[in-house]
């Protein structure tokens, strides 16, 4: 348990290089590489004095490591800057605040789905290797990867949208009078907790296509993780033995090997993070999912440039956290199984 | 003499390879009866471990039963369906497998082994009352009842080793298979293991299938052996004779690598040379003649027939049969 | 003895990726059918590519019928009263809706349109005399002329076919298919050749020389490769706007990591390798090692890792498109194409946004059955597992 201790205070503060390195990485790319962003950010035609003012309220007038000085100090305090446009003067923070619970609410809606499908259906390949049913799911695993995740959305919605009508194509509440009270900000949830039933049953309607959409977009990842760590599970003596045992074999293989097989996909889960959350922004923008991601590209559009760079940066600490949190995971498993 | 337990007739398992077949169990026939401690030896790679698997019929792909009975209490296992036969696995024929280390689930306790076990063969028994007899169990293993809560990591080899003879005997199985049960586990936990295994056979009458390339362990539990070589049978009699009245010189030169078993004398220590053959292409005739110090001209042309030299030990080799060419 | 057998069939395979592949679907089963359907969808779509401007039926950026033309749709035909004894179109003056391919193609064949509103009848206009004939769509005439038993079909239906259909703004969805594969396997192919241009020989470098450098570069590697690769490539393409060069280096920094590591790796294993320290006691320089004989090495690997880099790359592509972030507008753009046909989804017109995807799945998916075949042709203890 000490060396467990050590190992948590070791890679806790391996994640300040990594989140220090992502964190330049995004001064460089908005700030340091060819383009101006303010240039960039207002409409042609704009008087000179008017961008000289902007520059100047954004610091771009300083020499570039006086910029980078005060970027990553204004980032220790949490200070994400002002909104330029379409309202200026916002505070960034706060925007970024109101838009993370749609996409938590879809991210683990989407992992939900992930894992049924993902762990299930790469399990069932593993136990019938080589059989019609494994080379499917393979090929499912690199069809599903090759679909791009918004024309999975596009067509989810032409079908059960519009031509069968079961499912609302947007948005994530019918109207905003409708949506529960503030509590956590994940419709369901908040819904559950207020005991507001027609809530509930909106937002899940307004949940199922978008969480469906990321969540088989991942599954082709997982079904292969957990085809490979299953058959490697499915080779071990235990599992022999358990058969030996007169353990009947749906048993052995669904209980006992991936049960086993799960924990390395739990880092796997971790590493896969980061394509939950590209994918979540085109799955946001296809659903009008008023989540981060469509925050972006809405922000991009009206070339609001602290907005961006905040959400950038929000999004380069939520891969580095998130990072951090599964190894801790691991970790506090780890020990117990391995000897 | 009664019917025996265990009946093994021709039987022959090939695993198909990329180069075309092997057989790792070549026409091996044998008997045994209810009580009685079967030691089985040889090289590693000779095909004992198939064989004992093959007894579950529990052969991984691509490897098959090709050929031959098991009569098990009188039954055919070939004939059964994979649902009877699951249900003797563990009941009636328990295996012990060689690495305790890896042979539980490192995610079920101890006791959770032991409770399944018994629960998927008599489903009427409750938890509780599984848990109760698990407890009685390994404490009649030397093991105390609170380790049932342990998961296996916490646990010794030997302890581990113990545990899986207790899940065989949970459900008072009829016959034990121990492939090398001994071999990961270090001298003096051998020694205790060993000494339980005996006084387990004597308290319960085990009938056991002892697969081992240690000629020693063999010594001191068995009541017959059986030598394997090449996947094939080369002799197989009662404890004694073996060791004192050799028949097959390859069984003669597994001893003498023994240096703790005495040997008769005016015998010369003989050293085997050379390495166990591949089966993808083994020797015509009798497949140890190549390494064989008494090998004659018929030995690379015919395989020897198997002979019963005297009553109960019997051996193929051409040095006891008559040559009819 | 199993030992022995492993190492005997290990030493029969071939080792050269060219030398795997001609031993052929008996030794690789559905691997090797997965390279070969993956390579017969690239050649079919790289034929396309060259030969696109005469393949392509129409102009893709042009306005060559009536908006939202469903497939196969696009004739038109025309009516006339019984007794007007019209016989050719030649000449005449016909009623037509209003932004119909009947509007849009009335004078190619010679005719002057007399465009009126949709909630018009264009039957009681000629009537009225304000024209001669009646120009509708092939696929209403039938009906158009049960209720208007006074009028008769003149010749066959004529006009443009569309064999996918049109978009909002009359283009030939068919053309933007073909020309737009141009347009996504240009940035795919050379946003992919960017990273590896910048990654490989990073990698090697790193592999091969190790210290402080390696560390570094190792760090900031995997923070990139840690990032979700779209949000980087939105960002990188948000400051340097659109057009092809600025996307495929706003890609090509995504993936720069992919061959970093991959590259690095294979250096930090083969350098053990005995045939390299044998050539380092026959004193080779470094320069010669690494180029002699680490680098051919690390080649098929590499092959593997490019074909699957461009599967992603072209999904990003059509991602950035899709978000707006692509080529400039009215460059036929598959992801840019689902972006404008998304809006018109509400109503049901399926067409433009079922085909765009279809080609951006079909050709990653080339790409990624490529890779993934040749990966575990390439490394078949990967296939055991």
């Amino acid at each position: 348990m000490r060396s467990l201790g050590r190992y948590l205070l070791m890679r806790t503060l391996l994640t300040i290089p990594m989140i220090f390195v992502l964190v330049t990485m995004v001064f460089i790319i908005l700030r340091v590489m060819p383009g101006d962003p303010v240039k960039a950010s207002i409409r042609p035609g704009a008087p000179q004095e008017y961008i000289d003012e902007i520059r100047h309220s954004l610091g771009l007038d300083k020499p570039l490591y006086v910029q980078y000085g005060e970027y990553l100090w204004d980032l220790l305090h949490f200070d994400l800057g002002t909104t330029l446009s379409p309202v200026r003067g916002q505070s960034v923070a706060e925007q970024i605040w109101q838009h993370f619970p749609a996409t938590l609410e879809l991210s683990l809606a989407a992992m939900l789905v992930t894992a049924v499908v993902g762990i299930g259906l790469g399990a069932y390949a593993a136990h019938h290797r080589r059989s019609l049913a494994d080379y499917s799911l393979r090929l499912y695993g690199i069809v599903i990867y090759s679909i791009p995740v918004f024309w999975l959305g596009l067509m989810f919605q032409l079908v059960f949208g519009v031509w069968l009508g079961w499912l609302p194509i947007a948005g994530r509440i019918s109207s905003l009078s409708a949506a529960p009270e503030h509590i956590t900000g994940l419709y369901t949830v908040d819904s559950i907790l207020t005991h507001n039933w027609p809530a509930l049953k909106d937002s899940v309607l307004h949940l199922i296509m978008p969480a469906m959409t990321l969540g088989l977009y991942l599954s082709g990842v997982f079904v292969r993780l957990t085809r490979s760590n299953m058959l490697q599970v499915l080779k071990m003596d235990f599992v022999t033995a358990a058969r030996a045992r007169g353990i009947p074999e749906r048993t052995v293989v669904y209980r006992h090997a991936l049960k086993n097989a799960l924990i390395p996909i739990i880092t796997m889960l971790g590493l896969q993070f980061a394509l939950l959350l590209a994918g979540a922004v085109l799955t946001e923008s296809t659903f009008s999912w008023p989540g981060l991601g469509r925050f972006l590209v809405e922000r991009i559009t009206y070339r609001d440039f602290p907005s961006i760079q905040g959400t950038v940066v929000v999004f380069a600490l939520l891969v580095a956290s998130v990072s951090l949190l599964v190894d801790i995971l691991y970790a506090w498993i780890d020990p117990r199984i391995r000897y | 003499m009664t019917e025996p337990l265990l009946q093994v007739e021709h039987l022959t398992v090939t695993y198909e390879t990329r180069q075309g077949p092997v057989r790792a169990v070549d026409d091996v026939s044998f008997t045994l009866q209810r009580g009685e401690v079967l030691g089985l030896v040889g090289e590693s790679g000779c095909g004992k471990s198939t064989l004992g698997m093959a007894l579950l019929r529990m052969v991984r792909p691509p490897g098959k039963i090709t050929s031959g009975r098991i009569l098990f209490q009188g039954r055919d296992l070939m004939q059964l369906s994979e649902k009877e036969m699951r249900q003797l696995r563990g009941r009636h024929i328990s295996m012990v497998f060689q690495d305790p280390m890896t042979s539980l689930n490192p995610l079920q306790r101890i006791g959770d082994h032991i409770v399944e076990t018994i629960r998927v063969h008599e489903p009427k028994v409750s938890k509780k009352e599984a848990w109760d007899r698990a407890a009685q169990l390994i404490q009649r293993l030397g093991i105390s009842p609170d380790r049932l809560k342990d998961y296996p990591h916490q646990l010794s080899g030997g302890m581990r080793q113990r545990i899986m003879i207790g899940i065989g005997l949970a459900l008072n199985a009829d016959l034990i298979i121990a492939d090398e049960p001994t071999t990961s586990l270090d001298v003096i936990v051998e020694a205790q293991f060993l000494d339980l295994l005996r006084e387990l056979r004597d308290e319960f009458n085990l009938t056991m299938i002892l697969i081992t390339h240690n000629i020693g362990v063999v010594a001191e539990l068995a009541d017959r052996v059986a030598v394997m070589y090449a996947g094939r049978m080369a002799e197989i009699g009662p404890v004694q004779p073996i060791f004192h009245n050799t028949l097959h010189p390859y069984t003669r030169g597994l001893l003498a690598s023994v240096p703790s078993i005495r040997l008769e004398d005016g015998l010369e220590l003989e050293t085997l040379s050379g390495a166990p053959p591949s089966l993808l292409e083994p020797p015509p005739g009798c497949r140890f003649h190549p390494r064989c110090p008494q090998a004659r001209p018929v030995c690379s042309e015919k395989t020897p027939p198997w002979k019963e030299v005297h009553p109960g030990h019997g051996t193929a080799c051409w040095l006891y049969a008559e040559e009819e060419a | 003895m199993k030992t022995n057998q492993k190492t005997k069939k290990l030493a029969e395979e071939p080792t050269s990726l060219l030398g795997r592949l001609l031993r052929g679907a008996s030794w690789y089963g559905a691997e090797w059918y997965w390279t070969a359907t993956g390579a017969v969808i690239l050649a079919i779509i790289i034929l396309v590519t060259i030969f696109a401007p005469v393949l392509s039926p129409y102009d893709p950026i042009v306005t060559v019928g009536g908006p939202f033309e469903r497939p196969g749709g696009g004739q038109v035909v025309l009516l006339a009263p019984k007794d007007s004894g019209i016989t050719s179109p030649e000449g005449l003056k016909v009623a037509v809706y209003y932004n119909t391919t009947a509007s849009v193609v009335a004078e190619d064949y010679g005719m002057t349109p007399r465009p009126y509103q949709v909630d018009k009848d264009l039957f009681e206009k000629v009537r009225a005399g304000e024209a001669q004939a009646v120009l509708i769509s092939a696929r209403d005439a039938a009906e158009a002329l049960q209720k208007n038993p006074d009028f008769v079909q003149v010749g066959e239906p004529f006009g443009p076919r569309f064999w996918l259909g049109t978009d909002n703004l009359g283009r030939d969805i068919l053309s933007r298919l073909i020309w737009g594969a141009r347009a996504v396997l240009a940035v795919a192919i050379l946003s992919a050749l960017f990273s590896a241009a910048v990654g490989i020989p990073l990698g090697l470098l790193s592999g091969f020389f190790g210290g402080w450098m390696d560390r570094i570069l190792s760090l900031v590697m995997d923070s990139i490769y840690s990032f979700p690769g779209l949000i980087l490539a939105i960002a990188v393409a948000a400051m340097l706007g659109t057009g092809v060069i600025n996307i495929a280096i706003a890609i090509s920094v995504v993936y720069i990591p992919t061959y970093f590591r991959m590259t690095r790796s294979q250096v930090l294993s083969i350098k053990e390798e005995l045939y390299v320290e044998a050539a380092r006691a026959l004193g080779a320089k470094q320069r010669e090692i690494l180029g002699m004989y680490i680098f051919p090495n690390v080649v098929p690997t590499l092959v593997v890792v490019f074909s699957l880099n461009v599967a992603d790359a072209i999904l990003t592509e059509a991602g950035l498109a899709f978000l707006g972030l692509g080529l400039q507008p009215p460059t036929p753009d598959w992801g840019f194409d689902l972006n404008k046909g998304k809006a018109y989804l509400p109503r049901g017109y399926w067409w433009p946004i079922t085909f765009p995807g279809l080609m951006i799945t079909l050709v990653a998916l080339g790409f990624s059955l490529l890779g993934e075949g040749l990966g575990e042709i390439l490394n078949p203890r990967l296939t055991e597992e």
